[in-house]
């Protein structure tokens, strides 16, 4: 297990570095980085194996006790969620192998490289047993993703990545400074410390560091009124890095939050969580409504679904917290294959605008089908994925009597279908377009076909394992929301 | 370039040069200890680098390998303990007595220093070759051309 953690953080970097000194042989490049990815996703299977045998693993780095040095924690929780998020980043990186030659591909020099940076970040992220080391993550996945934004410097790009980078710098310094804030009350910055020292705390001080940290990782997850600049952003980058950014990035924030604010016991804000679900929810299915790009109307989508993961939060009961859980599982492999099919549908149409495509169902069933899947997963019909999730998230909210909640999230959950129903009309029905500038070379077709696909059964997959996946997420919620679990594991 | 302009500011740089890599040794060497380490020293070689740069003197050149060397070194160290089942990042203290210098007490965080440093060194070097780089206006032409 010692290894195995280990090699999540190693694998990626160490091929990141490996492959950014060959970066100008492609093949070689290439091996590297899926070798990198892939044995950090397998041993990711392999802690979310042990971790459901033997329970929550923790790993003091360089021997330090929880006092003085680093953590990192298996817990429940993160054995869940990590191995998701870390074969999301394989598949997309196969997509964007078999993409690399098209016009919309990324600079494979550079992208490579950075994906594995930031899938060492990722891990860290997840692992991580304290609040600096969170920081140090957060940084590593930001910095590695200035990169991936802005790459290939297009006029569009940098101006986008202006904001993204000004909104990003700007919460990092919050969250450093809310660093100092819990120090200075608590003189620890580990979880597991904190989780008896904060509930010691004076009622203002303790609300003070939930709020403090809400709009920390709110800015990060795209939170309203928080989330300006995600939709300008993340359309501009390549496809491949969308799709990753999309199904990771602001689930990060999430996570993170799912993690301290239910550790810390975090009751008293949940209103206002709430809240500003309620609001996220459904001003980001109306902004989708209003856009008329495939990737802009995506874009949105990610701020509405936040709010349905935070509502499940915000109601802090043993229900909400599995459901918010769930609904994280879900979401981070059917975003990202929303996005690979927004790739697939540019390349094929030379654009993502509803108004310049048209008839892709006659043309090309096949995307069709890849698109149709996740689409109505998203939008939350049985029996897939996206269901289940819901219902959890909306059966949490009934239990708990937060009816106004209950109706705002289905109002949201309409009005997602309606915007994918706005894609279906404009890219697969409908006439022909009038000319149809596909630019060239049109990459590795089978190969970009194939991750899809592989991401689409991974959805599926979800789907049918739903049961047991809710029982796990209930074990995680159960193991979050008794830090002395997490005490005793980290404390021993 | 302000060196064949100006004879202060070459000697100057060139008399600071050797200076400052004896201190940016001391601190590698230091900072197990006490104050210093591989990013205090990456930055000490780092600002020799750029008053090179600016004064036109010769530089290092290849960020890239600094970089990867950088990152492998590091990364090796800080994994190498798993292998004999010793907790990642885990150190190992060497002391052993040399003739002339007396007990040295060493350890495996000096090639992760020295790996951290090689980062830091070529980090900066990409930086002074990107700025370096011709200017580019909107239509992807070089200023200037025409």
């Amino acid at each position: 297990m010692n290894t195995v953690l280990t090699l999540m953080l190693v694998a990626p970097l160490l091929s990141a570095a490996l492959a950014f000194a060959v970066r100008r042989h492609d093949q070689l490049r290439d091996a590297l980085t899926l070798a990198g990815l892939g044995t950090a996703a397998g041993a990711s299977g392999v802690m979310f194996a042990t971790v459901a045998a033997d329970g929550p693993f923790v790993l003091r780095v360089g021997g330090w006790h929880p006092e003085l040095g680093i953590v990192l924690v298996a817990d429940r929780f993160a054995a869940l969620v990590l191995p998701v998020a870390l074969a999301i980043i394989f598949v997309v990186e196969l997509f964007a192998i078999g993409q690399r030659k098209t016009a919309w591909g990324s600079n494979p020099e550079l992208s490579g490289p950075m994906m594995g940076v930031l899938t060492a970040g990722v891990s860290l992220a997840m692992l991580t047993g304290d609040l600096f080391t969170l920081f140090v993550a957060f940084e590593l996945i930001l910095v590695s993703s200035y990169v991936l934004l802005t790459h290939q410097g297009q006029a569009a790009q940098l101006r986008a990545g202006m904001t993204y980078v000004v909104m990003n710098l700007l919460a990092s310094t919050l969250f450093l400074f809310g660093l100092a804030y819990v120090y200075a009350a608590t003189g620890t910055v580990n979880l597991a410390l904190l989780t008896e020292r904060i509930p010691e705390l004076p009622d203002g001080v303790r609300l003070g560091i939930g709020a403090w940290f809400f709009v920390v990782f709110g800015t990060k997850a795209a939170v309203f009124p928080l989330f300006s600049w995600l939709p300008d952003s993340y359309p501009t980058a390549p496809t491949t890095i969308t799709a990753v950014f999309a199904g990771l990035l602001t689930k990060i924030g999430i996570y993170a939050m799912i993690r301290f604010h239910t550790l810390m016991g975090m009751d008293q804000l949940g209103n206002t969580m709430l809240i500003i679900a309620g609001v996220t929810m459904i001003v980001g299915a109306l902004g989708a409504l209003a856009q008329s790009h495939v990737k802009r109307i995506l874009s949105f989508h990610i701020i509405s679904q936040i709010g349905y993961m935070l509502m499940g939060l915000g109601l802090f009961t043993a229900a909400g917290t599995a459901g918010a859980i769930l609904f994280l599982v879900h979401h981070m492999p059917v975003k990202t294959v929303l996005f690979l099919v927004g790739g697939l549908i540019e390349n094929d149409q030379g654009t993502g605008r509803l108004d310049r495509t048209g008839g892709l169902a006659r043309r090309r069933p096949l995307i069709a089908a890849l698109f149709a899947v996740p689409a109505l997963s998203l939008a939350g019909l049985p029996p897939f994925s996206g269901f289940v999730a819901k219902f959890a998230v909306i059966s949490a909210g009934i239990e708990a009597r937060a009816t106004p909640w209950v109706v705002l999230a289905l109002v949201a959950g309409a009005l997602t279908l309606l915007s994918m129903t706005k894609i279906w009309l404009g890219v697969f029905w409908g006439a022909d377009p009038d000319r149809v500038s596909v630019r060239r070379p049109p990459g590795n077709r089978p190969m970009m076909l194939a991750a899809t696909g592989i991401a689409v059964a991974g959805t599926l997959t979800i789907s049918a394992l739903a049961g047991p996946l809710f029982d796990l997420s209930v074990d995680a919620a159960e193991d979050l929301r008794d830090p002395e679990i997490y005490r005793t594991a980290v404390l021993r | 370039m302000i060196a064949t302009r100006s004879p202060i500011v070459r000697l100057a740089i060139q008399t600071a040069t050797p200076i400052a890599i004896v201190l940016g040794t001391y601190l590698l060497f230091a900072g197990h200890n006490r104050p210093g380490g591989g990013f205090a020293a990456g930055l000490v070689f780092g600002a020799v680098v750029v008053l090179r740069t600016i004064a036109g003197l010769q530089r290092p050149r290849h960020a890239d390998t600094l970089i990867a060397v950088g990152v492998v070194i590091a990364v090796a160290v800080a994994a190498l303990p798993v292998l004999w089942g010793d907790p990642f990042l885990d150190m190992k203290i060497v002391e052993t007595t040399v003739p002339l210098l007396g007990k040295i007490k060493t350890g495996s965080a000096l090639p992760f220093d020295i790996g951290v440093m090689a980062i830091v060194v070529g980090l900066i070097v990409a930086l002074l070759d990107g700025l370096s780089l011709p200017t580019v206006d909107d239509t992807g032409t070089e200023a200037g051309a025409a």
